[in-house]
């Protein structure tokens, strides 16, 4: 895949980014149950690679905050923080995990993307945004219980949404037949 | 008028600055939103925004479109550190939440400075078209080119994104529709069967979206577009045809 293409891809996912928060907008409490931001972020690391999934991740909340007001504007870093790094881990493991099997591939780089941008999000709002005020109970609440339905989303949509785009010849084979 | 990007069509003196200007503009507000402490200097900030949304002819309403937006969000920002922040000198105590003038105070603080940094983010984008927006995030990061940041790698992707997010919408929109003529009703059946018919437009965005991404690619490629060509010497990317 061509580098403008990969931008293009990023831009277009970041762009979505802002789109499906709006089209969730009906839904009470959508953005923290069913994290409708992280889904373009995550299949654009997977189909794009990792700069492009990081480009998703630093455009999207930034430019829907400035053009929509959410995610609001003290939430904004954060956010950023933690959606880079999904796009950024999910393009890595995407690139480096062959297992054979394209599902494998994509739900091992999913689950790492997952994990480590939790991770991440837990680390810096311990030690930078919100020190001292930020217990483990309060991350694995955040984290993992109020997305649950978000994580089960995730998992629901993400790797079909790769094979359908490689299906209908958008992107390049993971494994071309020979 | 109100373009889907959040733009405006009015002429006043924001409209007609350049949108450098304008960035910068903001960076330098927000920092004095940021830093003002007392209520005497967030009054001061205050007043200043006022200003700049009336010189703007934005309108009140439209100006405060997103802070309206938030509104609960920043209600329960107020009652939380108005309950939480202290336990000294409490006005009322009701279990571990204390009531306190210093709690008010921060979440009023707190509020404030959303709301302030909320309407000047609302002013940028109402008064600058989103070309010019691309055009003036390319001119105040260019300094960062020379420490060796994709400079115009950031702006071709803020440029496509902030013109692919109408287009997106209008798309979303339509597949809804299309869906509520297949299903009846999205839009008024309960939460989950509601989410569960977002969920089933989510392939369709999607592959629809990364269609556009893949003619817009190949048409930039067929123009010789190439994101490592070297700059010319007007300051604008040369472009080779392969």
């Amino acid at each position: 895949m061509s580098q403008v293409k990969r931008i293009v891809i990023a831009a277009v996912c970041a762009a979505l980014c802002i789109v499906l928060p709006m089209a969730f907008h009906s839904i009470p409490n959508a953005g923290a149950t069913w994290l409708p931001m992280h889904i373009p972020v995550m299949i654009s690391g997977l189909v794009a690679g990792p700069v492009a999934g990081a480009v998703t991740g630093l455009l999207g909340p930034v430019l829907s905050s400035l053009l929509t007001g959410m995610p609001a504007a003290p939430m904004v870093v954060p956010m950023t923080c933690e959606l880079l790094t999904y796009g950024l881990v999910a393009g890595l493991l995407s690139t480096f995990v062959r297992t054979g099997i394209i599902t494998v591939d994509l739900y091992v780089s999913l689950i790492g993307a997952m994990i480590a941008g939790r991770v991440v999000n837990g680390v810096l709002r311990a030690l930078i945004f919100s020190p001292g005020a930020y217990s483990l109970e309060a991350w694995l609440a955040a984290s993992f219980f109020t997305s649950l339905v978000g994580i089960v989303l995730q998992f629901a949509v993400v790797v079909p949404i790769v094979v359908s785009l490689e299906r209908a010849g958008l992107v390049p084979p993971r494994y071309p037949e020979e | 008028m109100r373009s889907m990007s959040g733009y405006m069509w009015a002429d006043s003196p924001l409209h007609r600055a350049p949108a450098v200007a304008k960035l910068v503009g903001l960076l330098f507000c927000v920092a004095l939103v940021v830093l003002a402490s007392s209520p005497l200097e967030l009054a001061a900030v205050a007043l200043g925004v006022a200003t700049l949304v009336a010189v703007s002819r934005v309108g009140w309403r439209d100006a405060a479109r997103a802070a309206w937006a938030l509104r609960w969000f920043l209600l329960v920002v107020l009652v939380l550190n108005a309950l939480l922040f202290s336990d000294v000198d409490p006005i009322f105590v009701l279990g571990p939440a204390h009531l306190t003038a210093a709690g008010l105070a921060q979440g009023a603080r707190i509020v404030v400075r959303t709301l302030l940094i909320l309407v000047l983010g609302t002013l940028l984008t109402a008064t600058t078209r989103p070309q010019e927006l691309v055009s003036g995030v390319r001119s105040v990061l260019s300094p960062l080119a020379r420490l060796g940041l994709p400079v115009e790698v950031v702006a071709l992707a803020v440029g496509v994104t902030v013109q692919f997010v109408p287009t997106l919408l209008r798309e979303s929109r339509q597949l809804m529709r299309a869906q509520e003529i297949r299903c009846s009703g999205v839009a008024t059946r309960g939460i989950m069967r509601r989410a569960v018919s977002y969920i089933r437009l989510l392939i369709p965005m999607f592959v629809s979206a990364i269609r556009r991404a893949d003619e817009l690619s190949a048409a930039m490629e067929a123009r010789g577009y190439r994101l490592s060509t070297p700059r010319g010497s007007d300051g604008r990317v040369e472009r080779k045809v392969r």
